[in-house]
């Protein structure tokens, strides 16, 4: 039984992680058919902030998380002004727009990374912090991997109902079912555009900044959470925020499981296995009704 | 859509990357020497750590020297590199073109047994003699290539050091995991017998795949069946990972050992004092030579970073006797392989030579000692003397 506690919460840890950074990619991709697979070098430039802040200016990763959700945000923006609004009026049709837009996010990926490069080098870093363990029900979990799901969540929770609760949210939320119409009432999509692609490179940055507590941190650290976003946005259903936040839980937990009783070896096999299963038998996602 | 997405998958496990060029200038035409290492992708921060930067001090070193001296005449050295991505064909594909296209005058090796793995069968065959500073792999020397020489200890050696010191510290029981690649497969199955000669029980064997995120799982059904001893056989992020998990679980057995990374510097800057007492694979430290010790310090002024404590000197050791062949017999490659083959060479890791492609060269074993890597086995190798059981987790 204990055993199957610490595999669940461990699985739920992971899956914290997966689940913030799926529900930035999917906030782009629902609202703006945006399929930016630079997404997770946002995240590892977050984590590359928030290490530079702790080390140089001795800031708690908690102290920077503000400062740097502001700042990727007006990355976010900027990037939006400077690639997407362009493409997006170049480009009505949907499918060729979704097309260019993923050609986009490869040529930010390269930028990224390779910007990431120069300025710290590719050596693997790191920084302690947190990194006692603290007992819960006699089992064992290192601090930082518990305050960094504990943050994971509560933005994720805050995102939602930010969603469900602000007229801001239910304009986003109006966006993403009917584009047509919610212009036809009025909402101004030149500016919640920019905006909700901003707050998707922010949670990006937010979950690098968790991770660079837990993990030691590379430039080529981000692809592999874009996949795994991919995979837990069809799993949670696209344009579903909510989705994507249980989509993400459950993959960790299905990972966490399933390395135990089988081998870490096969956790890619596991991932896409689920995802497959998920895309042959409810292939618009399991949380959509 | 769906469309797309399956675009968006398979595209995003494409790696990225970029190609720089140093170049150095010179009166004499200089000597080219190619070389396609990782700076990006997953084997980057271990060769970064370990191969890349030693390239670049040579080169530096010896041009402001004013050069090699070959046959009379001062060359200077002009590095020609390629960012391999960490990826087997961009590895291959580069190291043709740096061979037959490029025609450099010599080739230094990538890093990794993988990708030693796939360039040596190559450079053998176009005649470039590799000094092959992180390459394990007893199918790699098996193969016998005249023009491939391993700086390293092959895994059978390492893992009867490791061995070896787990029987004489009264080790009865030992749960292993290893990475499924080269280097993980190579070295469980040379450990398997090795352990097993010793009267070792291996209560648990489990391979990972690279880029794990999560050992927890395995740690913790590790640390129900108690063993006397852990040996991770992994790379530097999952040697990191392992550490810090088998922490976060209470997993403290007599001796705790990981393969690469565990003597990188950055090891000890994200264990901090839980470093203390972890063992691994390592072969020298500042205390080894003075000539090992002068290194370090050219290592730590021009990079800002420490070498780590185990190929990053036989790495070095390579470039001297590279160094050595062409200042003794010039530039004809055919000469520069029956040099290196036939001599015994003076190395910051003391004397060395070849037996086929095998350094001679013993098996060791280092350990975090008092904030330092150290060796700690063999006794006569020895810098420090080894801590058993390792200390509880801070």
């Amino acid at each position: 039984m204990r055993l199957w506690i610490e595999l669940v919460v461990s699985g739920l840890i992971t899956g914290g992680i997966y689940a913030l950074v799926a529900m930035g990619l999917n906030l782009q991709y629902g609202l703006m058919r945006i399929l930016n697979v630079s997404h997770g070098e946002f995240l590892m430039l977050g984590a590359y902030l928030t290490y530079w802040a702790y080390l140089v200016m001795h800031l708690s990763p908690f102290v920077f998380l503000p400062p740097l959700l502001v700042g990727l945000f007006v990355v976010g923006l900027v990037v939006h002004r400077l690639c997407f609004r362009r493409l997006a009026e170049t480009t009505p049709e949907v499918e060729a727009f979704e097309a260019r837009s993923l050609l986009v996010g490869f040529g930010l990926m390269f930028v990224v990374q390779n910007v990431a490069l120069l300025v710290w080098g590719a050596d693997l870093r790191g920084y302690q912090y947190l990194a006692g363990t603290v007992s819960i029900a006699g089992v064992g979990f290192t601090a930082n991997r518990l305050v960094a799901f504990a943050a994971a969540l509560v933005l994720g929770l805050g995102l939602i109902a930010v969603l469900r609760a602000t007229l801001l949210g239910r304009a986003v939320r109006a966006m993403m079912q009917s584009p047509t119409g919610a212009l036809l009432v009025g909402i101004d999509v030149r500016r919640l555009h920019p905006a909700v692609f901003g707050v998707g490179l922010a949670l990006a940055g937010a979950a690098g900044a968790l991770l660079s507590m837990v993990f030691e941190i590379s430039p080529s650290m981000g692809e592999p959470y874009t996949v795994t976003a991919l995979i837990v946005i069809a799993l949670g259903g696209f344009g579903s925020v909510t989705g994507s936040l249980l989509g993400g839980l459950l993959l960790g937990v299905v990972e966490a499981i399933g390395m135990h009783l089988t081998s870490p070896s096969l956790k890619m096999v596991l991932s896409y296995g689920v995802f497959m299963l998920v895309l042959i038998t409810r292939p618009n996602g399991l949380f959509v009704r | 859509m769906m469309r797309v997405l399956a675009i968006a998958l398979v595209a995003a496990l494409v790696l990225v990357g970029a190609s720089l060029d140093t170049s150095a200038q010179s009166d004499a035409p200089p000597i080219k020497i190619g070389y396609a290492i990782s700076r990006t992708g997953p084997f980057a921060p271990g060769a970064q750590a370990t191969q890349e930067p030693s390239y670049i001090l040579w080169a530096e070193q010896v041009n402001a020297a004013g050069g090699l001296n070959v046959k009379g005449q001062k060359r200077k050295i002009e590095l020609v590199s390629y960012d391999d991505r960490s990826e087997v064909e961009t590895i291959v594909r580069t190291f043709e073109k740096l061979m037959v296209t490029d025609k450099v005058d010599l080739i230094l090796p990538p890093w990794g047994s993988t990708a030693n793995f796939a360039v040596a069968p190559l450079a053998d065959k176009h005649g470039y003699p590799v000094l092959a500073p992180t390459a394990l792999s007893m199918k790699l020397v098996d193969m016998k290539l005249p023009n491939f020489f391993s700086m390293l200890p092959q895994p059978y050696v390492l893992m009867a050091a490791a061995a070896d010191m787990l029987a004489a510290n009264g080790v009865k029981t030992v749960a292993v995991i290893y990475m499924d690649d080269v280097f993980g497969l190579e070295n469980i199955a040379a450990f398997e017998p090795a352990v097993k000669a010793k009267g070792i029980e291996i209560v648990d064997k489990k391979s990972y795949p690279l880029g794990i995120k999560d050992l927890s799982p395995v740690l913790r059904a590790i640390k129900d069946k108690n063993p006397d001893a852990f040996v991770g056989l992994t790379y530097p992020p999952d040697t990191i990972l392992a550490s810090k998990q088998s922490k976060e679980i209470g997993f403290n057995p007599k001796v705790f050992f990981t393969a690469v990374g565990t003597a990188f510097p950055l090891y000890k800057q994200v264990m901090g004092a839980d470093s203390d007492g972890v063992s691994g694979i390592g072969s020298w430290s500042v205390k080894t030579s003075p000539a090992a010790k002068a290194y370090f310090d050219a290592h730590v002024k021009r990079f800002q970073k420490e070498p780590d404590r185990w190929a990053s000197a036989h790495c070095w050791a390579g470039l001297q006797i590279l160094q050595a062949a062409i200042e003794k017999v010039g530039m004809d490659r055919k000469a520069i392989r029956e040099y290196i083959a036939s001599n015994e060479h003076a190395t910051i890791i003391g004397p060395v030579r070849f037996k086929g492609s095998e350094i001679q060269f013993p098996g060791t074993v280092g350990q975090w000692v008092g904030g330092d890597f150290e060796v700690v086995w063999p006794a006569n190798r020895a810098t420090a003397k080894l801590v058993v059981p390792k200390p509880a987790w801070k």
